[in-house]
């Protein structure tokens, strides 16, 4: 056999989530249409039993498939971000899918599936592995970003998505073959062995090969320059799929990346510290700088996002356990601040998922004085305000930064962060500042999204009061 | 060392007691306007009597931190809730838990739109506000330094002036750029200390004995610098003041000159001068000349100034170069008179924000040409405004007097031409304050809008009879006061005065002397 049972303990959370994704697929076939909300369900019982598994086997450190799996504490941090995330995102999606008359089975199972590929992702040392996990949870984001297959721009933004997806996915593809050319494997460990004791020619081999994994990473974490599907996507995917999108699958390709190159790339860090600098500091600048012009809530999350990426990727090149300690931080803290604001953007949206421009804020800090405050502590967190989850965030990354003596790049990092403040707080005043309500604007009552958007922002304050125990777990995940 | 004489939270308590008020006013039904003013005003005034103690047991013979509470926060990075008051810091949280009850009963009238979300506004910013002055752990510290902008950044942009958007959006960025480039410096001190004594701290009394070398202290010396100038704001960083005094609602600008600016300078006393020394010696003189020059720059664009609200709010520019120069002229009476001025202006200044917002409500303008001969109809407000107006340009028997007497003597005993030179800005203040003053109250009452214009009402008075006490009290015994900040005050300076021991890590002595070897070779 080419497996044990053993083995298959490891993937416990996946094999519970794909079992979950089957059942909904052949439920399905028999549900009346009034009943489907019946798969949202399954698929949250799904992502809750997936989630209590990971729970248990937290501090686990075992690998599994001949190598090609892990399950140690990094992996079931990430875990537990995707399927909070997920759990969100479904729970998001019940009136949504309602309202806009897409209740199918098809929404959930492939919303699972892409799970488990993030979860495999995040949890093996192999680049082929990373490759295939890549793809899968891809083809799951695709489908899911289109999935309102009658409005123009939700099918325009999948099939964009699409085609740059698969033209990172070759660099992806390209720079892993390098890697086994070079060094005949492409399990990390192996490849670390290697580059200690490479040639020059070998160790500039190397870096290119980098280049390409990082290409295939880069685009999934939207850093700059592969950052371009990231606001077309998140403006016309359905919102609760683009706040998933915002939040798991960058859980997944961030870990990944750490794995990547805390691990695999350790022995040329002097060489991707200095690319990973440029490329933080163009993503961070890029997305605040265009973000200022926004006029679309999901579009302005969307460039917000890419500036958020490159707050994580500060974390990674400061290259020391802090820094990546604290990307895994701040994903968790991201998690709530993402979700809720995505969250009010889906409360404020009309039919067919339109009606998301900031204009339809006005005065919604008075007509929905609870929703308008926790919109204001999003808001302010995203921004980096104290005291919220995004400000701790930001200290332990730009502080891992100083740490590595990196002075200049905490110094960009912290302008961006006040460049930022300029376009959250004008969420802000459009909400408090520019009058009364405008009559006929309708607002999506969901009582789910509701609920959201108040525990998010409970969980955004609360972390950013009380972050000591949320850190020491997310330090505690990354000793790799 | 830490010191609790009252075995009691009582910082925590005096903190945090807005922020239940807070919560208490949220859970008040909205149209209870009246209700939600008294419960505020209660828990204000309650937190000042709560904070009373702090003066009555505070211990003048000792520079050590008082009331402290030590609770580890963070712990993987060793921050603390750690706080406490030395006499630098005491009677700033006094004036805090003092100023903001009468504040918010200046906005019964004043406010009447919105009236739940500006009190809860109001007790947040007092958390804040409080949070500052009382951390002695700089993560903590740091936080709270943020936190309180997000209150004042509604209060002027709800319930602020025509351009209140413009204004709160200028007053936030420009404070925030500032503050988050003290926020790696923080962090850079936080590791740069570990280098240099091996211990992991955000401890800020520790921090203040850590022996940084010279070419470190200087960046970060400006860092901290940038981040407080802009707080005081120091000429040529107070370009967001003025807008954010005209465009704020009364108790905004009472709150902001009175408490907000404080901490601009409160920052410098807790970082720049004890942590790095060697700068504060290095630049002492460039920032006096700063000092200088806002103090002239103040009064002399508040000389034309058509607005009375914005020809006080460029007064504070000026007041506060005062506060600026004693502290940096690093003598004993110079600093304390520092401190004077600190406490001073946010009595005088203060009343004279809640004046200008008492005729503002009759009148809404607060240009001066639209006002003259205001003393033969409000005869009580003419004589409040009288009292206040010559405390602000400091004639003796007056609070104002005292700071800045003292702040003048601390100069002159640094350097003699300072105090000669700033001896006219007290002219200056005199003309602005004065020639305002005989356009508003004297003369003949030329517009008739004015006429039938009340006097004062009892909420009025209530409101600034407690600050007339005081600027009579610091005018005529100054002592209470005084005597309580020496001993800190002497530290301080004999902190900045130290010789700085600087102690080279091991890597960096090698480091040093390799590059002498290659330099031979």
């Amino acid at each position: 056999m080419l497996y044990s049972t053993h083995d298959l303990v490891a993937i416990i959370p996946e094999l519970i989530l794909t079992g979950f994704a089957f059942a909904i697929l052949l439920i399905d076939l028999w549900l009346p249409k009034r009943a489907k909300t019946i798969n949202g369900l399954l698929a949250l019982f799904g992502v809750v039993f997936s989630f209590a598994s990971v729970l248990t086997m937290y501090n686990t450190n075992m690998t599994a498939f001949n190598n090609m799996i892990v399950m140690d504490r990094a992996s079931n941090f990430a875990s537990i971000v995707m399927l909070l995330t997920a759990f969100v995102a479904i729970v998001m999606s019940f009136d949504f899918l309602k309202r806009e008359d897409y209740n199918l089975g098809e929404y959930y199972e492939v919303l699972l599936f892409s799970i488990v590929a993030m979860q495999i992702l995040a949890s093996t040392y192999s680049l082929i592995v990373m490759f295939i996990a890549v793809e899968t949870l891809s083809i799951g984001m695709y489908i899911l970003t289109g999935f309102l297959r009658n409005k123009d721009e939700s099918v325009e933004g999948a099939m964009k998505y699409f085609i740059l997806g698969s033209f990172a996915s070759t660099f992806l593809v390209l720079g892993i073959g390098m890697f086994y050319g070079l060094f005949g494997s492409t399990d990390l460990n192996v490849i670390k062995a290697g580059l200690t004791h490479a040639s020059a020619f070998y160790r500039w081999i190397s870096i290119l090969a980098f280049l390409f994994v990082f290409v295939g990473f880069g685009f999934k974490i939207a850093a700059f320059p592969f950052h371009s599907w990231t606001p077309d996507v998140y403006a016309s995917a359905p919102t609760p799929m683009s706040a998933f999108m915002s939040v798991a699958p960058k859980a997944a390709a961030f870990l990944a990346l750490l794995r990547f190159v805390a691990v695999g790339m350790c022995p040329i860090e002097a060489n991707w510290t200095k690319i990973l600098w440029v490329i933080a500091v163009a993503t961070m600048t890029f997305g605040n700088t265009v973000a200022l012009w926004q006029k679309d809530l999901k579009r302005l999350l969307g460039y917000s996002s890419i500036a958020h990426a490159g707050y994580m990727l500060v974390g990674i090149t400061a290259a020391n356990e802090l820094g990546y300690g604290s990307v895994m931080f701040y994903l968790f803290a991201y998690l709530f601040m993402n979700l809720g604001a995505f969250a009010v953007a889906e409360f404020i949206s009309q039919k067919e998922d339109r009606g998301t421009e900031i204009e339809n804020l006005r005065g919604f800090g008075y007509k929905y004085p609870l929703i308008g405050a926790a919109m204001l502590v999003f808001m302010f967190c995203l921004a980096g305000v104290p005291p919220t989850a995004g400000f701790v965030g930001k200290y332990y990354l730009f502080s891992a930064a100083v740490k590595s003596h990196l002075y200049w790049l905490a110094i960009i990092g912290v302008i961006n962060s006040a460049i930022s403040a300029y376009f959250y707080l004008n969420i802000v005043v459009v909400m408090y500042m520019r009058g009364e309500a405008k009559e006929n604007v309708q607002v999506f009552n969901s009582v789910p999204v509701k609920a959201v958007i108040l525990i998010a922002a409970i969980c955004v304050l609360y972390i950013g009061i009380f972050p000591s125990s949320f850190l020491s777990a997310a330090l505690n995940s990354v000793v790799f | 060392m830490d010191i609790n004489q009252l075995h009691f939270p009582i910082l925590s308590v005096v903190t945090f007691l807005p922020l239940v008020g807070a919560f208490v006013v949220a859970l008040i039904n909205e149209e209870h306007e009246n209700l939600i003013r008294y419960v505020t005003f209660g828990f204000l005034v309650l937190d000042f009597i709560i904070s009373l103690p702090l003066f009555f047991y505070f211990d003048p013979t000792t520079y050590h931190m008082q009331f402290v509470e030590r609770v580890p926060w963070i712990k993987s990075l060793g921050f603390q809730y750690y706080v406490g008051v030395d006499g630098i810091s005491l009677f700033l949280v006094l004036l805090t838990t003092f100023l903001t009850p009468l504040a918010q009963l200046s906005t019964w009238k004043a406010i009447d739109k919105k009236v739940k979300l500006f009190n809860i506004t109001v007790l947040l910013m007092q958390t804040g506000m409080l949070g500052v002055f009382i951390s002695l752990d700089m993560f903590l510290f740091y936080v709270f330094w943020e936190v309180q902008l997000i209150p004042m950044y509604m209060m002027i942009g709800i319930w602020g002036g025509p351009n209140r958007v413009f204004a709160t959006m200028k007053f936030f960025l420009y404070t925030f750029a500032g503050s988050v480039l003290m926020m790696v410096a923080i962090m850079a001190l936080y590791f740069l200390n570990h280098k240099f004594t091996g211990t992991y701290t955000s401890d800020m009394v520790k921090l203040m004995q850590s022996p940084l070398p010279y070419h470190l202290q200087l960046w970060l010396f400006l860092a901290f610098f940038i981040a407080f100038a802009i707080k005081v704001p120091m000429w040529p960083f107070h370009t967001w003041l003025p807008w954010a005094h005209v465009e704020a609602p009364t108790a905004g600008s009472v709150l902001l000159a009175g408490i907000l600016l404080k901490m601009g300078t409160y920052g410098f006393l807790r970082f720049n001068l004890p942590m790095f020394p060697d700068m504060t010696h290095a630049f002492a003189m460039l920032i006096i000349i700063m000092a200088i020059i806002g103090i002239f720059y103040g009064a002399f664009v508040a000389m034309v100034q058509p607005d009375i609200k914005k020809l006080v709010a460029y007064s504070s520019v000026s007041h506060l170069g005062y506060s600026m120069l004693g502290m940096f002229a690093l003598t004993q009476v110079g600093m304390e008179g520092s401190i004077m001025q600190m406490i001073n202006h946010g009595i005088s200044t203060g009343a004279l924000f809640l004046l200008v917002g008492i005729v503002y409500e009759r009148r809404h303008t607060r240009l001066i040409s639209e006002y003259g001969g205001l003393a033969s109809l409000t005869p009580a407000y003419a004589t409040f405004f009288m009292i206040f107006t010559l405390s602000s340009i400091a004639v003796p028997g007056t609070n104002g007097f005292v700071g800045e007497f003292m702040v003048l003597l601390g100069a002159f005993l640094d350097k003699h031409i300072w105090g000669v030179l700033v001896a006219f800005g007290g002219i200056f203040s005199a003309t602005y304050m004065l020639t305002m003053y005989k356009r508003v109250f004297f003369n003949k009452v030329t517009n008739p809008k004015n006429l039938g214009l009340p006097d004062m009402n009892i909420r009025e008075w209530i409101y600034l009879l407690p600050l007339l006490v005081f600027v009579f009290w610091i005018g005529i015994y100054p002592n209470t006061f005084l005597s309580k900040m020496r001993v800190s005050v002497e530290h301080l300076l004999k902190q900045v005065n130290r010789t700085t021991v600087v102690a080279p890590a091991k890597n960096e002595q090698v480091s040093m002397t390799k590059t002498v070897v290659v330099k031979k070779g």
